[in-house]
């Protein structure tokens, strides 16, 4: 009995591992993109978005740090200048996410965001923080405790958690919900997978899973179908090319440069 | 009509010029273009009417300085990242703090 127990349970644990197993990136990686903004029909560069996975040891285990980051080009700079960071620490092997951070500064608005997650209470600590001039200190504080669900993760960790997803082996059609932390906000985000396209990018011609990703009980995204998210159709599932329609428009993001790749 | 297309073609000429010096300079082709259309009607009709065509001519020079300033712009403009130093430095800051945060975390998965 104890020995067909201890079997199963090996097993399980195999099956979890398998299926939860980081192929996509590694530390180092760095893809660089740019981003448009659509008016009229014409589209301009208005900003360089980064995406960064660097190491991170601390003394008892190693961490991935995962870092983007939105920078307005020089000639937007006096109009509206935007210097936007996320960034979420990560085990790298699950991309469960322990600390997150997010530190906007878009055209004289500021705001910092900060969750440390406790994955045992299913908790998260948050501070959010914000300029105001009612306090000595210039910034207003606000500490709350958020109740999460299992697998529930921020902006980033999720980004990089569906490049981890076994895409290949899913039918086109197949859906797939994610829980997402933001603003202090639990919403659910659906990607599903419209079709399987080649598309001309900066790094060549690459075959892609063209997804269709939906926000459920928020306005952040409009449109049916009009958020669209191009992974190359390999291991390294390297985001190449999106389309999204927001509230003040709508846009794209296209890759400029890939570097660090896992495989 | 031909009133109206050279106050038209003259307000479209005024901003696609001032859309051509801002950083939204490839919307300056827009107008441009409209005011190079109404420019052109005008011109046929004042002739057909043998009426001057001074302010015609004013709304072609404008249209012609913001093509070809928003060309310019267009072929030459490099897109660069302007100066991110404060961006670097709240980075160095932020992985300090998460260093000292994370510091006695145990990876449970």
């Amino acid at each position: 009995m104890k020995f067909k127990l201890t079997i199963l349970v090996t097993l399980i644990a195999l099956t979890f591992s398998f299926g939860q197993d980081n192929n996509a990136f590694k530390s180092g990686e760095k893809l660089v993109f740019s981003a448009s903004y659509n008016m009229s029909g014409i589209l301009t560069d208005i900003a360089e978005v980064k995406m960064e996975a660097n190491e991170m040891k601390t003394s008892a285990s190693t961490l991935l740090h995962l870092k983007c980051t939105a920078t307005t080009y020089s000639n937007f700079d006096s109009f509206f200048k935007i210097r936007d960071l996320y960034e979420s620490y990560v085990s790298p092997r699950t991309v469960t996410p322990y600390l997150y951070n997010r530190e906007i500064n878009e055209g004289g608005y500021y705001k910092y965001v900060k969750y440390k997650y406790n994955h045992k209470a299913n908790l998260v600590e948050s501070l959010i923080r914000k300029k105001s001039k009612n306090f000595a200190s210039g910034f207003w504080d606000r500490n709350e405790k958020v109740k999460i669900n299992n697998g529930t993760r921020d902006i980033v960790a999720t980004i990089y958690k569906i490049r981890t997803l076994d895409i290949k082996k899913a039918p086109i059609g197949a859906s797939d919900t994610f829980t997402v932390l933001f603003d202090n906000k639990l919403t659910k985000f659906s990607f599903k997978l419209l079709a399987k396209e080649t598309i001309n990018t900066a790094l060549g011609k690459k075959e892609c899973y063209k997804l269709a990703i939906g926000a459920a009980g928020t306005n952040v995204l409009k449109g049916n179908n009009s958020n669209i998210l191009w992974l190359t159709a390999d291991e390294n599932k390297i985001p190449v090319y999106a389309k999204f329609k927001v509230a003040v428009g709508s846009g794209e993001l296209k890759i400029k440069s890939a570097t660090g790749l896992k495989n | 009509m031909r009133k109206t297309s050279i106050i038209l073609g003259l307000i479209f000429a005024v901003l696609a010029v001032v859309l051509a010096v801002l950083p939204l300079y490839k919307l300056a082709f827009i107008p441009a273009v409209l005011a190079f259309i109404f420019g052109i009607i005008a011109f046929l009709k004042s002739k057909k009417e043998a009426k001057p065509t001074h302010v015609i001519q004013v709304i072609f020079l404008l249209t012609i300085i913001s093509l070809g300033l928003a060309t310019y712009k267009t072929i030459f403009t490099v897109s660069e990242v302007g100066d991110t130093k404060d961006l670097q430095q709240t980075e160095d800051k932020l992985n300090e703090e998460a260093k000292e945060e994370l510091d006695d975390l145990i990876i449970i998965d």
